[in-house]
């Protein structure tokens, strides 16, 4: 390390490293594993965003038949796997492989080999699951495949068996990320880089990580038992067996992984906030607490999703207690989000706009989860299309607005460029009222008395009935769809030219920000100093890195 | 951008005026805020209820989204003089003891009325109180009911047969399922029970009104899911009493090959429990 090369610039970091394909195959690097994934991560959601629109046709009035019942059925159950799957968490997985090991400052992550491996068990995963679709069938009884109909008897075809080796095969690869992660977290930290300094997106992937190791397990076990009922005829889960012991076992996983799913959008949202509002976070030690706080509850609550399967009440009433717990250190996150901001002087830049958009409307995911913990109620709400808004609301709102801003939060350190604005906003504004107009009126759709999965409906309880909101929705998810189209045009079009974002154009506070845009394969030629959790920020009012102008972004 | 978020407010405020007329009229058109106000005193507990929890989310709701408002209208950068410097406020121990207790009370207070309409509404009613008994039996793709009075009633999908009871009656629902797990669910009576093979689940109905209920089957079960139509018919006590015969009449006359006509359920524990049935199922 005698000579000190000039950083390298983005437009040779293009031709050199970007290149070769066979590069691509086989690099350890965790910066091209992470494009990987999320690419992939991408490439599922307008997939499985396709498939809702096909479902959203045919829902647009009563008694149409587009589709038939048993192509609906197949089509739900891979939007719901393909999307909770295949994208959410592989796209996290993505920008996190990619994120902390820089936010921690190292060069790699612990194993890289094993990163790789993890990696390429995706894509295999997702041909196993589609492969149904070519073989007679995919899976048809929703993501979460409840026995007894997914049995044998109800279910002769193979659908049911390549979704069960495709799940065991992702559980494979989420417990080998989540080792990995938690290993360089744990070994590979920069001198300096304490617990107590680690950025909170680090620290929302070591609750993501505990929490998938903890639960990836059951899920796998909860696959083979079904699988021994199917093969070799055990009755585990048969009409003659226990069925709902298949519903405790599959929510024991199925639970937290919603929280596997969305806790590393908080942690972005913890990171990008407090930069745009130049405020430090508020509450950090609050912050890591409630994230292992939800990562205990959230293993403690899963008999909520099933309120109406006949517990006994006292059982139901522990559950019910649990899951309104939650909402405790949820809410102390979302009040430190807004103390944080609160005062502060806020750069509306995109990742801030779709930061807000989180803001607004996961809030109402959280307020009718409360609604839906308590069991009374639950046995009208559950299973209704008020359900499908809550955790869109959840989902969309906690994990999709939170991917949208840490990819316009990101992508200039990834690509080197920044996003267009004026397609930005766009995507944003069209996303934002796509999405509440979709999902808003959902909730009022389940208050009378429209169950989910159906593939179609009769006219509707009352004399009105229900298709008129269904005509809303069905508009409002072509708009969403049409935000998605501008977001990737986006991308195509800003990878090679958009504005060059120079190191910092931020203004950031964490070490990725110091390196240049995009990173080295080696990640830093110098690790700087760390002496708290906002690191580049110290050197930044200490003038220990020279000042570099920002190249003008237009406003 | 200030127009955009002019547009914002314009949809916010076009959805509450979409809203506003679905107060007045409860239900039909699909954007009903409320739950439905059942006929039946259990059913309407969880209106009670639904409204209850709805005065704190309310609360919480509008408080939390003015807030947000408030920062992007006066803590944006352009509304700051150049150069300003925010507070660096890195926590505050006070605030942050005042919203974690808030919510906390919010919640306890929530949870002990839903415990209390737990206890009062979903345990199963006891054999002095019941005033007839039907055994639901969900299938692929249709509803069997068999009454204690020893009617049985067969609704197929897509076309359902009423499900016949008379008006101020307590009615016990026993559900089971056949095959796979179904959801017996008429919203405008009460709550969803699951229909779970080898399992018997209770609910009951009290329905105060003559009329027709509809409901649909509310758990996935295959192809034919979307055609497991109910319809709940509740007549005078005299109606009822002449259905009745008529139905006994037309069975006598047609040697049915179908179940035998239920036992009344079996003497099980007292609680809504999941106890497995004794017998083994089909």
């Amino acid at each position: 390390m005698a000579t000190v090369a000039a950083p390298p610039r983005p437009k040779a970091y293009d031709e050199t490293f970007f290149r070769p394909i066979s590069l691509w195959l086989t690099t350890t690097d965790h910066k091209l594993i992470g494009i990987m994934y999320m690419f992939t991560g991408v490439a599922a959601f307008v997939v499985a965003g396709a498939f809702a629109l096909v479902i959203r046709i045919q829902l647009t009035q009563p008694n149409l038949n587009v589709i038939s019942a048993e192509t609906y059925n197949q089509l739900v159950s891979a939007h719901g796997t393909t999307m909770i799957f295949f994208f959410v968490t592989i796209f996290m997985t993505g920008i996190a492989n990619y994120m902390v090991p820089i936010m921690v400052g190292a060069r790699d992550m612990a194993f890289p080999r094993l990163n790789l491996l993890g990696f390429w068990l995706i894509p295999m995963s997702i041909f196993v699951y589609y492969s149904g679709f070519f073989t007679g069938g995919a899976l048809n009884a929703g993501w979460t495949g409840y026995a007894p109909l997914t049995e044998l008897k109800y279910n002769p075809g193979t659908g049911v068996d390549l979704w069960v080796f495709s799940l065991a095969i992702w559980g494979l690869s989420g417990i080998m990320a989540s080792t990995n992660f938690l290993t360089t977290i744990v070994a590979l930290r920069a001198p300096g880089m304490t617990l107590t300094r680690l950025p909170l997106f680090v620290w929302a992937q070591i609750s993501t990580s505990i929490l998938l190791l903890i639960v990836g397990s059951p899920l796998v076990a909860v696959l083979v038992l079904l699988e021994l009922d199917r093969q070799f005829g055990t009755h585990f889960f048969t009409t003659d067996g226990r069925p709902v012991l298949f519903q405790h076992l599959f929510w024991f996983f199925g639970h937290p992984e919603v929280y596997i799913m969305i806790l590393p959008g908080f942690g972005m949202i913890s990171e990008i906030i407090p930069v745009f509002s130049r405020k430090p976070i508020f509450g950090y030690s609050s912050m890591v607490a409630a994230l292992f706080g939800i990562v205990f509850l959230s293993m403690a609550v899963w008999a909520h999703h099933m309120f109406t399967v006949g517990m006994n009440i006292y059982v139901e009433t522990f559950f019910m207690v649990m899951t309104m717990l939650i909402a405790i250190p949820t809410g102390i996150k979302f009040f430190n989000w807004i103390a944080t901001a609160w005062a502060g002087s806020i750069d509306f830049t995109l990742p801030m706009k779709f930061a807000f958009g989180f803001l607004a409307t996961f809030l109402i995911g959280g307020i009718t989860g409360v609604y839906l913990s308590s069991v009374p109620v639950d046995t009208q709400l559950h299973q209704s299309y008020y359900v499908v808004a809550h955790l869109h609301y959840v989902l969309f709102g906690g994990a999709v607005f939170t991917i949208f801003a840490g990819l316009y939060y990101w992508f200039p350190k990834i690509t080197g460029r920044l996003l267009n604005e004026k397609l930005g906003e766009w995507n944003f504004w069209t996303l934002f009222i796509g999405f509440n107009g979709t999902f808003l009126v959902m909730h009022t759709l389940g208050l009378e008395g429209m169950p989910r999965r159906i593939a179609t409906y009769p006219g509707g309880f009352g004399e009105e009935g229900w298709g008129t909101v269904n005509v809303i929705i069905t508009i409002s998810s072509f708009l969403l769809a049409f935000s998605v189209l501008l977001f990737l045009i986006n991308v195509i079009w800003s990878n090679r030219h958009g504005p060059l974002a120079g190191d910092d154009p931020w203004e950031g506070n964490s070490l990725e920000w110091a390196t240049t845009s995009p990173p080295p394969p080696y990640n830093f030629e110098r690790v700087p100093p760390v002496r708290s959790f906002m690191p580049l920020r110290d050197l930044r009012e200490s003038g220990e890195i020279a000042e570099e102008e920002p190249p003008a972004r237009p406003s | 951008m200030r127009l955009l978020g002019l547009a914002t407010v314009l949809v916010a405020a076009a959805m509450v005026a979409l809203a506003l007329p679905a107060l007045a009229d409860q239900g039909g058109s699909g954007i009903s805020p409320f739950l439905p106000e059942a006929d039946s005193p259990n059913g309407r507990n969880l209106w009670t209820l639904y409204n209850l929890i709805s005065i704190p989310a309310l609360i919480i709701f509008v408080g939390v989204e003015v807030a947000l408002l408030i920062i992007i209208v006066r803590f944006r950068r352009s509304a700051r003089p150049p150069g300003f410097v925010p507070p660096q406020w890195h926590g505050n121990h006070r605030v942050e003891v005042i919203w974690t207790v808030i919510p906390t009370v919010v919640i306890a207070i929530i949870g002990v009325l839903s415990f209390l309409e737990l206890q009062r509404d979903f345990t199963k009613p006891t054999d002095a109180e019941t005033q007839l008994d039907i055994t639901i039996t969900g299938y692929q793709f249709g509803w069997t009911y068999d009454y204690s009075d020893g009617v049985q009633v067969n609704s197929v999908a897509n076309h359902p047969t009423a499900m016949v009871v008379p008006q101020g009656h307590l009615v016990r629902i026993r559900t089971q399922g056949r095959d796979v797990i179904h959801s017996w669910w008429v919203p405008y009576l009460m709550g969803k029970t699951d229909a779970v093979p080898g399992y018997d689940n209770y609910t009951w109905i009290k329905p105060e009104k003559t009329g027709d209920y509809r409901g649909e089957c509310a758990e996935l079960c295959g192809a034919g899911h979307s055609t497991m139509l109910i319809l709940v018919k509740v007549v005078t006590p005299q109606e009822y009493q002449s259905w009745v015969q008529q139905e006994k009449a037309k069975a006598a006359a047609t040697p049915s090959p179908s179940v035998k006509p239920s036992a009344s359920p079996s003497p099980g524990s007292g609680a809504r429990t999941a106890s497995p049935s004794p017998s083994p199922s089909r």
